[in-house]
């Protein structure tokens, strides 16, 4: 396996692409909405690489290796030796459709030698917790699955995705990893911590959140954020994410991210359920926790390869897609840049890195081993292919 | 350099290495403003947290004065439960015991400690059935083998058994035990001293079975044993059931009270207990009436020698309360098989037998004897013709006039009840008056009597009167007075035209009652007579005790005028007696001349008899007393 860094900018336009480039089978990759949305980077991309299947989405922010930035396009363009492709995409007009679209996406995918699914899936018309599990009822738990919602800066308004077409709303595009040469690592991890009282759901509906300890939920989020910062909700409560737990299975916790508010409900929804009767507390971020837990994310996911398979192999025959949460951006500013070197130190630097600023992260549970979605999380997915 | 500084440094060079200063300028403000943002976050997180945490505090606290507070009721509570349950437990009159599934004993009452004489040292919650067993096994109140009993109950109550126990214990008490399985495993039991109310069940199961008096067993224990005797006689075994009477026993009652006679029956009670062997059944089954089964006899014989050891025992001399009393029994044996196989059969024919003795005589025994049953059945042929003639008014008055001495004149009739039955033909009054005294039928007979004698004496010249006897019964019976009282008033007769007749044995029996009912007969104006004088005791004494207005002197005396100097004697004293009281005198049966003419010599003023009349029916009567000068008769 070979992976190529291909950026676009403003000034330059892409960098050329590599000798080969018309027999590339896949190319990932991210870009702002604005950067995305005409459809003209697609095209381009089309033509460079003729015969891949192209997969990408809007974001939060693009990460390059040690780079954190806005104002790029980054790409890769992948080859395998061994490994087949499989691609699929799926319109989801309904936030309650979730599931059936993720089953149909797994109907798409599943076959016998499935080793691995990668998801991208637009970030504010889905249920993520449904779009997972519908797919993983199909493929099964014992196959990898990671990938990530579309961002949209701190706007909240649209996010794209395509899948061999150009970005757009309202869609799910996924690729499938086939053979037996070909291994998935991934890892997980937020680093944030909780503080302030433990609170109880007292009223919620599947990821719509009303009452936490018999309040409104948004009366908590408002008194925290203060009058000025209020006004930047709904990105502004990704200062403050929840983690959810059944107290019978406190294993189970999961950290939810706000994708809206309703002001004349005083209600949020999340990314992810938040069902009535779990416990919920506050959590809130700090610099260098934040940091450590995506370094810690991406131990797992180098860990997740089986290391003597890639021993002595050069960086370009490995790459890392790191999807990391908006609210860690928000919360950390220009620092963000530390959690991407954290990860790159664990990773390697040789080693091809790229990825973007999400609505939520999709990844196996790092105690459960579930896939779920995750928030606020930074998850890492490493691809590699044994000879 | 700081690391941010150099990010930012880098940033805003370009690629041809010049460095944009206003870009730099712009991120490291952007940089202080993050820092100041990010300040201002903590520390407004970090109040609103404590203030929270203080608002949890502060609702941990009150939660926890309240549940203390709550724990502190409740606590109270379990105290005075305790105090209640202890109460209760020490105020139960039964013994109260627990033990756990281990049978180890969880708790126990004092009661529970002094019924059974434990030591409350000794006896500590925790301590085992078997010791507690043992403790008792050791003062007496427990005789079995501790641990097995122990391990046999405690299967027991695992199965679902042994609720309920009586024990008997060494020291004669009665205990009686209920048990009830706890759903948590273990037993709790009550334990109660039934003792007393063991004996007065079984004085009360005893009392059923005998008789107050004697202590003999009554009537209900003499069937059972009977019963069972008879079961051996169908194996081939004989008995003898045997009925004894006292004869004149309500003599002893009537003249030495009711105490007295109690006295006597025990005593003769005491007296048929050693005359019978261990086996045999002596019973009082009411009065003066006793049976005794002798049980596995050889022949009739064996019988024979009892009833005679009996009636020896009882003639003997009494001495009841300083009276010396004379009494005599008659006996009527019956024998199984041969006079009967069942109880009933037996016992009736041991009373035909009585009965035949009785007949015969006093203080004699008599064997059953089948012709006894065939009398018995014409007696109550008897019975049974009688009810249907008062029912179909069979009956007829007949008079017997009184002639008066002096004018010569009748100024009085006897009426004398007759039956014509229309088979029998004219059944004798001796035949069916004793019979209709047994069967209560005399006195709605002499009612009728009374009514028809005043309806026919009504009749008569106003001078005549009529007499009517009363029997014993009769006088006894409540409705006396109003039956009299009726008559007069329905007939239209003049109380002074009505005798009554009783006998010496009226005033023997419950006189002083007697005695007032007959002075209030006499208040009305109707006069009484003593009929058969010189039958009875003959005791001058009753005629001292009521105002007679005369006396019949009985036929007997009659019969034997001018053969024994004793009976004119003897005639002539009581005229001159009862002329001296103002009583005039009859004497009955007259049946000659000669008779006639000698008791007017002895003073005599009136006489009855074939003589003059027999008894005749209404119409002769009435054609007598219509042949008398200056009398006039109403028509018949």
């Amino acid at each position: 396996m070979r992976a190529q860094q291909v950026v676009w900018n403003h000034r330059s336009g892409w960098t050329p692409a590599e000798a080969g480039a018309d027999k590339v089978p896949l190319v990932l990759y991210f870009g702002t909405r604005e950067a995305l949305s005409n459809g003209v980077r697609f095209n381009e991309l089309r033509i460079m690489f003729p015969a891949a299947h192209i997969l990408g989405c809007s974001t939060g922010g693009q990460i390059n290796n040690n780079d954190v930035n806005d104002d790029e396009i980054v790409a890769a363009a992948i080859s395998f030796d061994a490994t087949r492709l499989l691609l699929c995409r799926e319109e989801i007009s309904d936030p309650n459709n979730s599931r059936t679209a993720g089953e149909a996406i797994g109907h798409a995918l599943a076959g016998d030698e499935l080793a691995g699914v990668f998801v991208l899936s637009d970030g504010l018309n889905v249920n993520g917790s449904e779009l997972v599990a519908g797919i993983g009822s199909v493929i099964g738990p014992s196959i990898p699955l990671t990938g990530g919602l579309a961002g949209d800066g701190a706007d909240f308004k649209e996010t794209l995705v395509g899948g061999d077409c150009a970005p757009r709303p309202r869609s799910i595009a996924a690729i499938g990893f086939y053979g037996s040469a070909i291994r998935v690592g991934h890892g997980s991890a937020g680093g944030w911590d909780l503080f302030g009282p433990r609170r109880q759901v007292t009223r919620s509906v599947g990821n719509v959140l009303f009452e936490l300890d018999g309040e409104p939920a948004l009366d908590l989020y408002e008194r925290y954020l203060g009058p000025e910062e209020s006004k930047g909700l709904p990105s502004s409560a990704l200062l403050f994410p929840i983690q959810v737990y059944d107290v019978k299975a406190p294993d189970s916790a999961v950290v939810r991210t706000v994708l809206a508010i309703d002001r004349e409900a005083r209600s949020m929804t999340f990314a992810g359920d938040v069902p009535q009767g779990w416990t919920a507390q506050l959590m809130r971020g700090n610099l260098d926790r934040l940091a450590a837990g995506a370094a810690d994310a991406a131990r797992q996911a180098r860990d997740g390869l089986a290391v003597q398979d890639l021993g002595g192999r050069p960086g370009n025959e490995c790459l890392s897609i790191l999807v990391s949460c908006i609210g860690r951006r928000l919360l950390m500013g220009q620092r963000t840049i530390e959690e991407v070197e954290a990860a790159g130190a664990e990773l390697g630097t040789d080693t091809l890195r790229l990825g973007f600023y999400s609505y939520g992260e999709i990844s196996p549970h790092a105690k459960s081993g579930l896939c779920e979605l995750h928030n606020q999380t930074m998850t890492v997915t490493t691809l590699a292919e044994v000879a | 350099m700081h690391k941010l500084l150099a990010q930012q440094v880098a940033k805003a060079t370009d690629d041809n290495g010049s460095l944009d200063l206003d870009k730099l300028w712009t991120l490291v403000g952007a940089a202080y403003e993050d820092a100041d943002r990010d300040r201002r976050r903590t520390d407004r997180s970090m109040s609103l947290m404590i203030e929270e945490l203080d608002g949890v505090q502060h609702n941990l606290e009150q939660t926890v004065i309240a549940r203390t507070k709550e724990l502190r009721a409740r606590e109270a509570e379990l105290e005075a439960q305790n105090v209640r349950l202890d109460v209760a437990l020490a105020n139960m009159s039964q013994g109260l015991v627990m033990f756990d599934r281990d049978a180890r004993l969880v708790i126990c009452n004092q009661q529970f400690i002094s019924m059974y004489r434990l030591d409350n040292e000794n006896i500590k919650p925790g301590d085992t059935l078997e010791h507690i067993l043992d403790r008792r096994a050791a003062n007496g109140t427990f005789s079995a083998d501790a641990g097995h009993y122990a391990r046999n109950l405690s299967t027991a109550i695992e199965a679902g058994l042994q609720t309920t126990q009586f024990l008997e214990l060494t020291d004669g008490r009665t205990v009686a035990i209920v048990r009830q399985r706890l759903a948590s495993g273990g037993w709790v039991a009550t334990h109660e001293d039934i003792t007393e109310r063991r004996q007065a069940e079984n004085k009360i199961a005893h009392m059923a079975r005998h008789d107050a008096l004697t202590d003999l067993p009554n009537r209900v224990l003499l069937r059972e044993r009977l019963n069972e005797a008879l079961a051996l006689v169908e194996r081939g075994h004989k008995l003898a059931v045997l009925y004894l009477d006292l004869d004149l026993f309500k003599n002893v009652n009537d003249s030495l009270g009711h105490p007295t006679g109690d006295e006597l029956l025990r005593q003769v009670g005491d007296r048929l207990r050693r005359c019978v062997a261990a086996n045999d059944t002596i019973s009082r089954v009411g009065g003066d009436e006793f049976f005794i089964i002798q049980t596995n006899i050889g022949d009739a014989t064996d019988a024979e020698r009892l009833a005679r050891r009996i009636s020896e025992a009882v003639k003997a001399p009494y001495d009841l309360h300083g009276h010396l009393v004379v009494i005599d029994a008659s006996i009527g044996i019956a024998l199984a098989p041969t006079d009967g196989s069942d109880a009933n059969e037996l016992l009736k024919n041991a009373d035909m037998a009585l009965y035949g003795a009785k007949a015969s005589g006093r203080g004699i025994y008599r064997f059953f004897e089948p012709h006894m049953d065939a009398r018995m059945k014409d007696r109550r042929a008897l019975e049974l013709a009688l009810r249907q003639a008062f029912d179909d008014n069979q009956f007829e008055l007949y008079y017997q006039p009184v002639l008066n001495l002096d004018k010569g004149d009748v100024r009085c009739c006897e009426a004398l009840l007759r039956w014509h039955h229309p088979e029998r033909g004219m059944v004798s009054p001796v035949e069916f008056i004793p019979v209709a005294e047994e069967i209560g039928l005399i006195v709605a007979l002499g009612e009728r009597v009374i009514r028809w004698a005043c309806e026919d004496a009504a009749k008569w010249p106003d001078d005549v009167c009529v007499a009517v006897n009363l029997s014993p019964t009769q006088l006894a019976s409540k409705n006396l007075l109003p039956t009299v009282l009726g008559a007069l008033a329905s007939s239209g007769l003049s109380p002074h035209r009505l005798e009554l007749e009783i006998t010496e044995a009226v005033l023997m029996q419950n006189s002083e009652v007697n005695l007032r009912t007959l002075h209030q007969l006499r208040e009305l104006g109707i006069r009484i007579s003593m009929d058969d004088f010189g039958t009875g005791y003959s005791s001058l004494s009753y005629l001292r005790s009521f105002p007679f207005d005369k006396i019949k002197i009985d036929r007997c005396f009659i019969k034997g005028l001018g053969d024994s100097s004793e009976a004119d004697a003897i005639v002539h004293a009581v005229a001159g007696l009862a002329d001296s009281l103002g009583m005039t005198t009859t004497a009955e049966g007259v049946e000659t001349r000669a008779q006639l003419d000698l008791v007017r010599s002895l003073g005599c003023t009136d006489v009855q008899g074939f003589y003059y009349s027999p008894p005749v029916p209404m119409r002769e009567l009435s054609q007598i007393l219509a042949k008398q000068p200056q009398k006039k008769v109403a028509a018949a």
